[in-house]
């Protein structure tokens, strides 16, 4: 089965170069054939795209270009429609994630993408949504307009299927010329997203293109980078410095760098009827994605005291990781993600060897692993994969010093507390420079209209032309009904 | 070979339904720990039968009944094997099946029935309480507690025995409740009369011959007949099987 992945208006099939890269999981196989572009296609593109843009998207509502995409997003929803159908089938052969959470996934990603929520997350960058459209009356005086890049480039990384629609979307929201460059871990959902668009509203689809170059592949990447007013890069603190250093200065660089996400649960939540419930949520977010996405759980603090101890709560995520080991396979490692899983865990047996204090759960052959330390941990990295580290604490406060020194690397924390301690912990946490607190088992799902890395994904992406008040009323006196 | 490099614990090894569980556990390639009160020499009989059969065992001694001796039996196994993969408590406190002349209620005094008690739930207590840090770290584990079918079908009232294993069912129900969420299965064998057995050796052919008539499939059960369901309990054969009561008596209680 050979698929094509990206969105290229202008260029037909043949007048392009493919790559093939070769996918396999669960048994099946596909081949995703991607577009290596010539630098002169990619620069013709990219007047392409910005032309389009510029005729068309700039002048379509901001309502107008949310009821298409809401259009879009539906027939994702469908599990009838034949795009759904092909994400349901090739996702978890391209990403390895098995069928259901691809299926769930998709559906709680795309349902955040609806005209409600759509509506939602422009007002929560933008007091008067309209101000996209129109200059519109400012507060101070004047009036005040926003714009979108002219063009929007978009560097994706990972292979969580989904998470590009967030930076996308935001893209069309603000009527940018788009061009996304997906992933070779997952190149094809942005594409399909793309043509579906293209399909509602084909003049729409000719604002934006999908594009694959190969990852470090300097020479394709500049052609792109210089194109582009405004770049948005997904990725390892390496090739973010490296995607910056070669943006042209005067373009705008909006880096999301790798985060390490935690928990924290208080003893108020630790009794025996709720520890399990608990836990089973904890799993959860540890399973969903095998913790490739940044804002999935890599530790977690737990708060003594309660009826049932960080030892015992470390137990019950354990068994339900057993659990969703079941209903929700773990996804076939690659030999570099398998030896990091094991030297994790073999680490933490050395120390558990070496000190009280410190147990690793389970059986090392068991697709996930746990490991509880008694005495105080900094934040860190765990093996990934459904590999959960969790600390003792006496209180919950004793976290803030463990996760400060890391501020570049945190954005999500899920907190497990009564609302008293819910609110004293956020403000700490948000000093600290956590920009996200939800719910243990929403860690995975951020709601519509997040900010992402605590930055206006929408208000980012504009500039403001503002007409000053001055300009007003000198133009009032140049009105041929002045007296 | 479904217990390679797994341990098992079987309690009151050394005759009878322990020995042949003992038997059948190393013939499946398992370390079977053949724990025995005083019959060492019976004991040491099933370890070389057990590595005859193909697996390895280890007797220990330890009343189950007594705390101190339980926890010490399981730390050795803890230096030896390092696991527990399951547990099957097995003993129980000596007792004559004598229907002729079996104590009527108002001949059986409390402590009879406490006697009992303690042969076959306290010493399940302990037991359980001993292996459990072992299969809590590892996530995982399966005990299975011999009860009887005499609970079902009380065909004679043996009260303290039989009310004791009743109680033994009951502890296995709320164990296994409460174990569930941490990865370990707590089951029971309920077998019917099994002969020949120590227990059993006095039964009459009259008292076999009336089970006999009413069992569909017509015949008085044999220790290797409880070991295939034990097993069974015992391996991840039965991994989403917990809180149940499986009789091993050739359909006379159907449940």
């Amino acid at each position: 089965m050979t698929e094509f992945a990206g969105h290229l208006p202008g260029l037909s099939t043949e007048e392009v170069e493919w790559r093939v890269l070769d996918f396999a999981a669960w048994g099946e196989s596909v081949q995703v054939s991607v577009p290596v572009l010539s630098e002169a296609q990619s620069l013709a593109l990219a007047a392409r795209v910005r032309e389009n843009a510029r005729a068309y998207l700039k002048t379509r509502s901001v309502a107008q270009i949310v009821a298409t995409l809401d259009k879009a997003v539906a027939r994702l929803l469908d599990r009838d429609d034949p795009w759904r159908r092909k994400a349901e089938a090739l996702l978890p052969i391209v990403t390895g994630y098995d069928a259901e959470t691809v299926r769930l996934g998709l559906s709680g990603y795309l349902r955040t993408f609806r005209a409600p929520q759509l509506q939602r997350f422009l007002a929560e960058d933008f007091a008067n949504p309209a101000v996209l459209d129109a200059f519109q009356p400012a507060m101070k005086g004047g009036f005040t307009r926003a714009h979108g890049p002219e063009l929007l480039l978009h560097v994706w990384a990972g292979n969580v299927p989904g998470l590009p629609l967030w930076s996308l979307i935001s893209g069309l929201l603000v009527k940018a010329g788009t061009v996304g460059k997906v992933a070779s871990a997952e190149p094809l959902l942005a594409g399909w997203f793309a043509r579906v668009l293209g399909e509602i509203d084909p003049r729409m689809g000719e604002c934006l293109a999908i594009v694959w170059w190969k990852g470090g592949d300097a020479d394709s990447e500049q052609v792109w980078l210089d194109q582009a007013d405004t770049v948005v890069a997904f990725g390892g603190n390496a090739a973010l410095t490296a995607i910056r250093d070669r943006a042209p200065v005067t373009a705008r660089f909006l880096a999301h760098g790798h985060k390490i996400g935690f928990g924290l649960v208080s003893a108020a939540a630790l009794d025996t009827r709720r520890a399990g419930p608990l836990a089973r949520l904890v799993a959860h977010d540890v399973m969903r994605y095998e913790q490739q996405g940044c804002y999935a759980p890599q530790m977690l603090f737990v708060e003594r005291g309660g009826k049932i101890s960080p030892r015992d709560f470390a137990e019950q995520v354990s068994r339900e990781l057993a659990g969703f080991a079941r209903r929700h396979p773990r996804r076939a490692l690659s030999v570099a993600e398998a030896a990091g899983v094991a030297s994790w865990r073999n680490a933490e047996e050395m120390r558990a060897f070496d000190g009280e204090g410190r147990v690793v759960l389970g059986d090392a052959a068991d697709p996930w692993s746990v490991v509880l330390v008694e005495e105080a941990e900094p934040l860190a990295p765990s093996g990934l994969n459904r590999t959960l580290k969790i600390v003792a604490v006496d209180r919950l406060d004793d976290v803030i010093p463990l996760i400060a020194p890391f501020r570049a690397f945190l954005q999500s924390a899920a907190v497990a507390a009564t609302p008293e301690e819910l609110f004293r912990i956020a403000a700490l946490l948000g000093e600290a420079g956590v920009t996200r607190i939800c719910a243990f088992g929403r860690m995975t799902a951020p709601e519509a209209g997040w900010h992402n890395d605590g930055r206006f994904n929408l208000l980012d992406l504009v500039t403001i032309t503002e007409i000053e008040q001055s300009a007003e009323l000198a133009a009032e006196g140049f009105a041929d009904y002045v007296d | 070979m479904k217990f390679r490099d797994k341990t098992i614990l079987v309690t009151g090894a050394s005759r009878g339904i322990g020995a042949a569980l003992a038997k059948a556990f190393a013939a499946e390639g398992g370390l079977v720990i053949v724990n025995y009160r005083r019959s060492e020499a019976a004991a040491q009989a099933v370890v070389e039968a057990c590595r005859a059969a193909g697996g390895q065992a280890l007797a220990i001694a330890a009343d189950v009944t007594v705390p101190e001796e339980v926890a010490a039996m399981v730390a050795v196994i803890g230096e030896e094997a390092g696991r527990i993969d399951a547990v099957v408590n097995n003993a129980f406190a000596p007792y004559v099946f004598d229907p002729d002349d079996r104590a009527r209620f108002w001949e059986t005094p409390w402590s009879a029935y406490q006697a009992q008690v303690d042969g076959a739930l306290k010493a399940t207590y302990h037991v359980c309480q001993a292996v459990l840090p072992l299969m809590r770290q590892r996530g995982r584990g399966a005990i299975v507690n011999m009860a009887s079918d005499l609970v079902a079908r009380p065909s004679i009232a043996y009260h303290d025995y039989t009310t004791a294993k009743a109680a033994l069912i009951g502890f296995s129900r709320n164990l296994a409740t409460e174990l569930g969420p941490l990865g370990i299965r707590v089951n029971c064998v309920a077998p019917g009369l099994v002969y020949p057995t120590d227990a059993s050796r006095g039964t009459r052919e009259a008292v076999k011959d009336m089970l006999i008539a009413q069992t569909p499939l017509g015949r008085i059960a044999t220790p290797e007949d409880v070991a295939g369901p034990v097993l069974f309990l015992a391996s991840d054969w039965s991994g989403f099987v917990t809180g149940q009561t499986l009789h091993v008596d050739g359909g006379l209680v159907m449940s």
